[in-house]
């Protein structure tokens, strides 16, 4: 997986692409970094370019949610398509985060 | 129940004779020519270059992260098992074991058994999805659904079998470092590393003209009691997402093999 961070005037966009599992541990620890450290409030995840998704990378979803939970920022989930977003439906991850198409 | 009985014989059979696939070739794309050269004539299959032919073939990866095939090719027809040579570490003769795992394979319709150094970054559920679609044809919602199905069964294996590191517990950043050290640390240990997984994957014809699938793959780990899971965590969500795509789900050997069974 990779990811691209672009700070909007209202909110930061982080476009992933790829594939989101278990292997990228480092990669989501960074990205919870840096997504702390910019001011926005509105963290967007834009997962359109993600094409895979396992129970493992919701859970490091879950856990940067919980992380700007507690600095009290905002995170949205965006433009989830096929196996994404299928996914996140059985896992019933929008009870949990808010999820935009 | 009479077609139950009579596929359940001819399964019987069929495993009594022991032999699913008869393997052509054997190709070793990371090893040196003299010693393909010497584990084919132990094995009797000849050495083959270049996967051609509809006959089944056999791969052997090297350990050392030199010859895990990049080339898609080698995760296609004809080539139907995968096998990482054993070190020959302790008395016992390397290539007697390497046979012992080649006739593993010909009883499998596909086989695959590589240490968990080799298999944590090899996306084999992928693999594993595009050597069995390339048979039998799957598309859409179902072939995803059946990629992760494989992957979640896979990594489970190797993650939280093989490695023994916990899943995340809490939502935290902090327990996300902690898997993450886990990880690099188990990984960086030999015996760990070299703990096996073996996946064996079968193909029967079934009524209602849909074949069914079944997959069995093994850890070398300590096991698990499969247990209803906590419902906040961050981790725990992969045996529940096998069980809603797959027809049919068994833990076995006290948490150490998962069998999966599916219609194609």
């Amino acid at each position: 997986m990779d990811y691209g961070i672009e700070v909007r005037d209202q909110e930061a966009v982080i476009r992933l692409r790829g594939r989101l599992t278990f292997n990228d541990h480092a990669k989501l620890r960074a990205l919870i970094g840096e997504m702390g450290q910019n001011k926005l409030k509105r963290q967007v995840l834009d997962l359109s370019s993600l094409e895979f998704v396992d129970s493992a990378g919701i859970g490091m979803l879950l856990i940067a949610r919980e992380e700007m939970d507690r600095a009290d920022k905002q995170f949205i989930l965006r433009s989830a398509a096929g196996q994404v977003k299928r996914v996140l439906t059985v896992a019933q991850i929008a009870k949990i985060v808010p999820i935009e198409d | 129940m009479t077609d139950g009985t009579i596929q359940g014989t001819t399964e019987e059979a069929m495993q009594a004779t022991g032999c699913r696939t008869r393997f052509a070739g054997l190709l070793a794309p990371g090893l040196p020519a003299d010693r393909l050269g010497r584990l084919a004539l132990a094995l009797r299959l000849p050495p083959v270059q270049a996967p051609a032919g509809p006959a089944p073939l056999a791969v052997l990866l090297a350990g050392d992260g030199s010859a895990v095939p990049d080339s898609d090719t080698l995760w296609l027809p004809p080539v139907a098992a995968w096998i990482e040579p054993p070190a020959g570490t302790g008395a016992s003769d390397p290539t007697a074991q390497l046979a012992a795992l080649v006739a593993d394979a010909a009883a499998s319709d596909l086989y695959l058994n590589l240490t968990t150094a080799t298999a944590h970054d090899l996306q084999l559920g992928g693999r594993l999805l595009a050597a069995l679609s390339a048979r039998h044809p799957l598309e859409g919602d179902r072939r995803d659904d059946l990629e992760l199905a494989l992957h979640e069964a896979v990594s489970n294996a190797l993650v939280h079998g093989n490695l023994g590191v916990a899943g995340m517990k809490e939502l935290s950043a902090k327990e996300l470092e902690r898997f993450s050290r886990d990880l690099g640390d188990r990984l960086a240990d030999p015996v760990l590393a070299g703990r096996r997984i073996v996946v064996t994957l079968r193909i029967d014809p079934a009524e209602n003209g849909r074949p069914l699938a079944t997959v069995e793959i093994t850890d070398e780990g300590a096991g698990f009691t499969p247990g209803p899971r906590a419902s906040s965590g961050a981790s725990g969500r992969g045996l529940e997402l096998i069980g809603s795509i797959v027809d049919g789900l068994a833990i076995e050997d006290g948490g150490r093999r998962i069998r999966l069974r599916f219609r194609l």
